[in-house]
């Protein structure tokens, strides 16, 4: 592994968003971080997994979607529609590709053209609605960001892609193909890493692209 | 009320507040019935609510309505386990 990451830009029918890039060959997988709140708290995980992907072989993309991360739409016009558009751009310029959606980042990659889903402790539109409404001020603000009424209607209605191999935590009582012990990095108050949470992942995605591969 | 479904639930509780505030496993051992929580814990923000309450409705499949959540609820230890017990061994 020669280093950290690439910052590039990809291009989607809306305008350039931000990218980075692990790795050294061609990128196969792309990983959809969680919206909103979870974001800020788990980028630090998403970045060191792709890091460990790349160490193990394995290249990986990280886009900012629109209204997400670095992007220069505003929150306020964010839409999942939207999202849903670049994810399928990023696809058609770097593809084949494997989707690791992590918690609501799994709702982006609902019908997009990637050859298989990594879907760690996916979280439903109903149940994200849940959590952002409770967490919302009395103006519609999370952290000062403006969440749309449109956009929390789009998650109202959203739905997970059930084709994926899904990894939780062993407090989460849903059905997985595989559970791990460890404390749930996207519902600590703190941002934080996780090395041997990630190491965990890494391992089950490489393994598992292995077995997909041969 | 099951003495052994309650216990399960205040260790889910405990480890709960013990996850999402970033509380060391000793500190959230100590939590008794009669601690205080909201006001008295520093890591305790509104944002900090919403993840425990968030986190609980995960770890023990229930759902927590806007008009359940009060001061009482938060009030103790005791308090928030009492209330996640009657949601989850109803």
């Amino acid at each position: 592994m020669t280093g950290g990451p690439i910052l590039d830009s990809y291009e989607w029918p809306g305008g350039h968003e931000p990218l980075l890039r692990f790795g050294d060959g061609s990128p196969r997988v792309v990983l959809a971080l969680p919206l909103f709140e979870e974001f800020n708290r788990t980028r630090a995980i998403g970045v060191t997994l792709l890091r460990s992907l790349a160490a193990r072989g394995v290249s990986g993309l990280l886009p900012d979607f629109p209204g997400t991360g670095e992007s220069i739409v505003p929150t306020a016009a964010a839409t999942l529609e939207s999202m849903r558009v670049a994810y399928g751009a990023v696809i058609a310029a770097y593809g084949p590709l494997i989707a690791i959606g992590m918690r609501s980042g799994a709702l982006i990659d609902l019908n997009a053209a990637v050859t298989e889903r990594w879907h760690f402790a996916p979280q439903s539109g109903e149940e994200l609605l849940r959590e952002i409404n409770r967490q919302s001020a009395a103006d519609g603000t999370i952290a000062g960001n403006i969440v749309s009424p449109s956009l929390r209607e789009e998650i109202a209605a959203a739905t997970l892609n059930r084709r994926a191999r899904v990894v939780r935590l062993s407090t989460d009582p849903r059905p997985a193909h595989l559970t791990i012990d460890g404390a749930p990095p996207w519902r600590r108050v703190e941002p934080d890493n996780d090395p041997a949470l990630v190491a965990r992942l890494a391992d089950d995605i490489a393994d598992w692209i292995a077995r997909c591969d041969g | 009320m099951i003495p052994e479904g309650k216990d399960k639930i205040e260790e889910t509780v405990r480890a709960t507040l013990a996850d999402v505030l970033g509380i060391s496993a000793d500190r959230a051992a100590a939590f008794a019935a009669t601690t205080p929580l909201f006001g008295a814990l520093p890591e305790l923000d509104s944002m900090a609510v919403a993840g425990v309450l968030t986190e609980l409705e995960d770890r023990l499949g229930i759902v927590i309505e806007d008009d359940e959540v009060d001061g009482e609820l938060l009030e103790s230890f005791g308090a928030l386990v009492e209330f996640a017990a009657r949601k989850a061994l109803l």
